[in-house]
């Protein structure tokens, strides 16, 4: 499979490659580290610092001139007083402690049946489940909206005369109605990922499986699943701080669906502080919070993961 | 050739730029506005950003005014991403010259200096031709900074059709309303929605009632969400919606209008901009509509409201104030203009002018040939002008429509949540750095 390299340049220049990065090297990175740098690592520091600060009102009602200062920590303690805010970080924990395993469980099993059907179907079944992620979230939250909200949609009409009254929207389900996008549009993308590592598995080691007996069970369970595993921790990775940023789909329900408040997600919080109260600073700082909290999982669960595989070895 | 060590500090020095800038901060609008010198023939155009759909007005303008060339750019209505859209203009220094502005939201566009102090620009001489209390709505501390464009009286719009079949009296008193959504109830319809992330709506009924959510005293913000007014209001509409007499779903939403379709829903009390609404979405209900004057908390009162009504605000960091000036008088003023944007159901006209001689003024067949805007005329008339709003108005009946609805998933009661709101709502304004404090 991979092409061999010719044993190019002496002893020397290779010596001197280890030593420090290719000139060469840098200037292929460099398109990318610039913006890197502008849109990503300037702004996050840019937020830091907007999250130091305040406005200082004076003159009469307020309404005078106003100025800016600095704040310190008040912006963070201001968002973390906010019962709400606080409460937005349970909603999208208690989201992800159950779309998360629900939707990779799904990608996973679709995984495994693809890699047993005929090339011929495979292709197409690919592509099927894929779909959904090809349609952006604010479209694919419109569409379900359609398909929720009572009265417009086929599916609570069909469900009404079969004697249920689900109410998709309501205050208990509207986040499971969210979790359910989320999985409609993303367990096909996470499918795509363990499909990828299961084609890398070597063949020989399933003839060895054969050899030794195993069923299609077998095979599956001891040593697509182990061997995707990296997959899977990738996969619960991105899932991870997908659901810490959870946005656009509260954001379309809300207009059909009063449940969902201002303070739904710590991200639609941080929106609405900075768009519609005029207040960037503590919008800055609960994005702040939001990343580290993220961070905090996202490493939390790698670390936890890998400890478990040292321990194994 | 650079060296690692110097490629690092540029990218240092690059990060630490706009950190060095930002010493510099200023709040809200980041460019002030100031009118530029025009050679007379030079032309300019107008950017003005807006959901009222009054393209035509403005192509009329157009025609007739070729130097200055308006250019429209539609937003999403309010808080929908409209004014998320202005506040971000502002702040990053490249505003539109003109925008649609809701009275309520322009005391917020004051306190991030977002609004053009209009009478440097001669915008106080053009007082008279407005009804007083909208181009109050305009005025902070003696100085004018938007105009006028319209209003929403309230009125009870209602099926003529469905009361006739069903044989029930079109509704005086509230208490009346209830008897009627109790017979309506029986013939499997209900009498109209509560919609509970609408706090907009739901304000303009205590409203009706007397209550003022917002007054000022000295330089302090006074919040009364709770006083009798308001609880007695919300009392009503938690026995509504306890007693199922009314459908829990949200306004201007696809099954909202699908009640009105199908007449799953009787009633609205709305705003007189509403009639636009129910003409493009209920088209097939042509002729079975009339509108009466909201019910009364008193029998043979005329206690009104209002809902909604905007300005044409002049944005701070236009470049153009006198044209742009020019342009939101004859707008909200001209004939011609003004009769273009009733046919585009843009509300109230906050110009002073003569119902009769207007297309306001016709018998109109959607209505049965009532003259329906006869009602709002003296809605508009009733209306109890004295009503604030907070510089926090957005955030703060955000917790009004959060508290609503968990009411309506079965969580306490309406008046509990506008206690719940009312501390958020003092929270919101001691955050802007305004003093504040609860009326009781």
């Amino acid at each position: 499979m991979s092409t061999s390299v010719k044993p190019s340049g002496t002893a020397a220049t290779r010596g001197r490659r280890r030593g420090r990065p290719d000139r060469k090297a840098w200037a292929f990175l460099g398109p990318f580290l610039a913006l890197y740098l502008f849109a990503m690592v300037v702004p996050v520091f840019y937020a830091i610092y907007q999250s130091m600060l305040k406005v200082e009102r004076n003159g009469p009602m307020g309404l005078g001139e106003p100025s800016v200062g600095f704040a310190g920590f008040e912006n963070y303690s201001l968002a973390l007083q906010q019962e709400t805010f606080v409460d937005g970080f349970g909603r999208v924990l208690l989201f992800g402690l159950v779309q998360v395993p629900v939707m990779l469980l799904l990608a996973l099993v679709l995984a495994l049946l693809l890699d047993q059907v005929s090339h011929r179907w495979a292709g197409l079944l690919r592509a099927t489940y894929f779909l959904p992620y090809g349609i952006p979230g604010v479209i694919a939250t419109i569409l379900w909206g359609f398909l929720y909200v009572p009265g417009v949609s086929p599916v609570t009409d069909v469900l009404g005369d079969l004697g249920f009254q689900p109410d998709f929207l309501g205050y208990d389900n509207v986040l499971w109605s969210i979790a359910n996008i989320v999985v409609w549009q993303f367990a096909g993308y996470n499918m795509l990922i363990i499909v990828a590592q299961l084609k890398s598995v070597p063949q020989e080691l399933y003839e060895a499986a054969r050899i030794d007996g195993a069923g299609p069970w077998q095979t599956a369970l001891h040593i697509k699943i182990p061997l995707v595993r990296p997959a899977l921790v990738l996969t619960t990775v991105f899932s991870i701080i997908g659901t810490m940023q959870l946005f656009a789909e509260p954001l379309v329900l809300k207009k059909v669906a009063p449940a969902v408040t201002t303070d739904y997600t710590p991200n639609l919080s941080a929106y609405f502080d900075a768009f519609a109260n005029a207040n960037l600073y503590l919008a800055a700082a609960k994005s702040v919070i939001l990343a580290v909290v993220a961070m905090a999982l996202s490493f939390g669960f790698l670390s936890l993961v890998t400890r478990k595989q040292r321990s194994e070895r | 050739m650079p060296t690692r060590r110097k490629v690092l500090a540029w990218g240092a020095a690059a990060a630490a730029a706009p950190a060095l800038a930002g010493c510099g901060e200023k709040v809200g609008a980041a460019r002030t506005t100031t009118a530029t010198r025009r050679r007379p023939g030079q032309k300019v155009t107008l950017t003005f950003w807006t959901w009222v759909p009054l393209q035509k007005a403005v192509a009329l303008w157009n025609k007739q005014n070729p130097d200055v060339r308006v250019d429209v750019q539609t937003v999403p209505a309010n808080t929908s991403g409209g004014y998320q859209k202005m506040h971000s203009a502002l702040t990053a220094g490249d505003p539109p010259d003109l925008a649609q502005v809701e009275y309520y939201a322009l005391p917020e566009f004051m306190l991030v200096n977002g609004l053009t102090n209009l009478s440097e620009y001669g915008a106080d001489e053009l007082k008279g031709a407005y009804v007083d209390w909208q181009w109050q709505q305009g005025v902070f501390a003696g100085k004018t900074y938007a105009i006028p464009q319209a209003s929403g009286p309230m009125g009870l719009f209602y099926r003529q059709d469905l009361f006739d079949k069903w044989d029930v009296e079109v509704p005086a008193t509230w208490d009346e309303y209830r008897a009627a959504a109790v017979k309506i109830k029986k013939r499997g319809s209900l009498i109209t929605a509560f919609p509970p992330a609408n706090a907009q709506w739901f304000a303009a009924l205590p409203w009706q009632r007397g209550a003022r959510w917002v007054t000022t005293e000295g330089d302090t913000w006074v919040v009364d969400l709770t006083s009798p007014e308001s609880l007695e209001v919300a009392d009503f509409w938690d026995g509504m919606i306890s007693d199922g007499l009314v459908s829990p779903i949200q306004d201007s939403q696809s099954a909202f209008f699908k009640g009105l379709q199908t007449g799953g829903l009787a009633t609205w009390p709305g705003a007189q901009w509403y009639d636009a609404l129910i003409r493009g979405n209920a088209p097939r209900t042509e002729g079975r509509w009339r509108v009466a004057e909201l019910p009364q908390w008193e029998r043979g009162a005329h206690a009104s409201s209002n809902w909604g009504g905007s300005a044409t605000a002049i944005l701070q960091g236009s470049r153009h104030p006198v044209e742009a000036l020019e342009f939101a008088h004859w707008l909200n003023t001209d004939p011609a203009a003004i009769d273009l944007l009733i046919a585009a159901g843009y509300g109230w006209p906050a110009a002073r002018m003569e119902l009769a001689g207007s297309a306001l003024g016709k018998p109109d067949p959607f209505f049965g040939g009532q003259r329906y805007n006869e009602v709002f005329q003296l809605s508009d008339r009733n209306v109890d002008t004295s009503w604030r709003f907070a510089p926090t108005t957005t955030q703060s009946y955000a917790h009004v429509q959060d508290a609503f609805g968990r009411v309506l998933a079965g969580h306490g009661t309406l008046a509990d949540a506008l206690k719940d709101a009312e501390g958020k709502f003092v929270d919101d304004l001691k955050a802007k750095g305004l003093e504040a404090r609860s009326a009781r």
